[in-house]
């Protein structure tokens, strides 16, 4: 797991070797990898981007992390994750300075991840939980990672460990969703998640909120037209301009003698926008037997919009109709009543490696042709 | 093919055999002779999960562990921290990769631990129980 290098302490006795005290800091390499393989199990079915041409690329990923701890508690870290869905393109995740104030207190600033879920922290470390990935109907937010500060407070509350994050920074980086690629502005983006340890029984609670701005193309000449025809609230609506979003996750794991229960809900929360508010959850069970793992997992997606184009009048202009019309598609278009069942087999056929099997039945309660099954497959490791 | 199948499923089942019995050795946990704060065993435990930084009396610890993967570390592994190797391999991998947290220092065998506590009045390790010297204090064997 740990390749300790000296280059730098090496490269820099080669330039400085008549100095015999140089204190340089070891740096440490960590990595982790998946190769995912999937694959639908008739022709024309979608799911995760997966089709019923085997694909090995979209879900693979490689990654490497370097940290150094400098002197009286400063540390810097980096991590480049180079994923196949993005043609291999390496990218900083998580680049940060650390500051160890006390044994408990731990400031990070930089880019880091924001801890949304239970698994946020190491989401695409898929040694470090059972799935391939963790259910995409619960971790399907827009944005994983953000710049600016947090603060780690690790306590004790009667026989529990506690863990107290709390984040505040913004995320202005490039997203690409339906079918634009659109520089958002997530700023005071501001959060708070607690979690509490006990031997086999963990909780956890999140919340977030940011101020969002998504320039999406598409719904500008709506705003204009709402707005030319004097429904200024309408034409507000329907973008996200400064809109504030919250957030909030519920978490649990139970891993007692062998069984696994965990289970997550969310709660997203898009007042003011075109976009829909989501509820989701998944509740998993587990059992290890020996090397193996067998698991079954459980979910569903909730997502609602309310009609807030309901104090425009229809039949009184054509105008008017257009706009309504056009508005209660995309209003309609948010709305989704999902369910999936996931099957999974863990082998950790080796001390740094697993090899996963996963089988997702996922059905569209709003539009059954989007019901698929697809068969995924993944090594994944740690080094 | 067959033969060398049935080689394969022996020599399988010969180096199982070979880690079962390695696997039975006594753990013994060890500290420098000049530390006197009790320490329970979830305390042992907390102490190689990083949980819990300081002894009783407030030192700092340091633990210091076995070679990944080593028979020795199973043991502990198994009987101290009640996981498999595989299960603290991801309980670190979450710590390492989200920035909460390092794995304790390894080092790759008894003799070297020894030293290293002997030397160390806050460090805290583990070796086999037939290693056992007066140059340290053992605090509990498993």
């Amino acid at each position: 797991m740990k390749i300790k290098s000296s280059l730098l302490a090496v490269s820099s006795c080669l330039l400085l070797n008549t100095v015999s005290n140089v204190a340089m800091a070891d740096v440490n390499f960590n990595g982790f990898a998946s190769i995912v393989g999937g694959v639908t199990t008739a022709s024309g079915e979608q799911l995760y981007g997966y089709n019923d041409n085997i694909d090995f690329k979209k879900g693979s990923l490689f990654a490497l992390q370097a940290s150094s701890d400098l002197e009286n508690g400063l540390g810097v870290t980096a991590q480049i994750i180079a994923r196949g869905a993005n043609d291999w393109d390496p990218k900083f995740e998580w680049a940060y300075l650390s500051y160890d104030a006390t044994d408990n207190l731990r400031f990070l600033v930089g880019r880091q991840r924001a801890p949304f879920y239970m698994y946020s922290d190491f989401l695409d470390v898929s040694y470090a939980y059972p799935w391939i990935t963790p259910p995409n109907g619960v971790y399907n937010l827009l944005f994983d990672s953000f710049d600016g500060i947090g603060i780690l407070y690790s306590g004790q509350l009667g026989e529990f460990d506690t863990t107290t994050h709390f984040i505040y920074g913004k995320n202005d980086s490039a997203v690409s969703a339906l079918g634009e690629t659109i520089t958002p502005d997530f700023k005071d983006f501001t959060g708070l998640s607690f979690s509490a340890n006990r031997e086999w029984l963990t909780l956890r609670a999140a919340y977030f909120q940011a101020n969002m701005t998504m320039p999406f193309q598409f719904l500008q000449p709506l705003q204009n037209g709402w707005a030319q025809t004097g429904f200024t609230d309408i034409s507000n609506d329907v973008v996200m301009n400064g809109d504030k979003g919250t957030f909030i996750e519920l978490g649990m794991q139970i891993d007692y003698n062998d069984y696994i229960l965990n289970a997550e809900y969310t709660n997203l929360t898009l007042d003011h926008t075109p976009f829909g508010d989501q509820k989701s959850y998944y509740v998993m069970v587990g059992k290890r037997i020996d090397n193996f793992l067998v698991h079954i997992t459980y979910g569903k997606d909730d997502d609602s919009k309310n009609d807030f184009t309901a104090s425009a009048p229809f039949g009184v202009a054509p105008t008017l109709d257009f706009l309504k019309a056009s508005t209660q598609q995309i209003i309609a278009s948010q709305k989704s009543d999902e369910k999936y069942l996931i099957v999974g087999l863990r082998w950790d056929f080796h001390d740094s490696a697993a090899l996963k099997f996963e089988y997702t039945s996922f059905s569209d309660n709003l539009n059954n042709t989007n019901d698929a099954n697809l068969f995924r497959v993944a090594l994944v490791t740690v080094f | 093919m067959l033969n060398k199948y049935r080689a394969f499923v022996l020599g399988v089942f010969c180096s199982s055999l070979l880690v079962s019995h390695l696997a039975n050795a006594e753990v013994a946990v060890i500290v420098n002779s000049a530390n006197s704060s009790a320490i329970s065993d979830t305390e042992i435990s907390r102490l190689f999960l990083g949980k819990l930084k300081k002894y009783s009396a407030g030192d700092k610890a340091v633990p210091i562990n076995q070679k990944f993967g080593s028979a020795i570390r199973k043991e502990f592994e198994k009987k101290v921290l009640k996981k498999s190797s595989t299960q603290v391999k991801a309980y670190w991998s979450k710590r390492v990769f989200s920035g909460k947290g390092k794995p304790p220092k390894e080092l790759t065998s008894d003799k070297d631990i020894l030293a290293q506590i002997s030397a160390n009045k806050n460090a805290i390790g583990y070796i086999d129980a037939a290693s056992i010297n007066d140059s340290v204090k053992v605090i509990r064997k498993f």
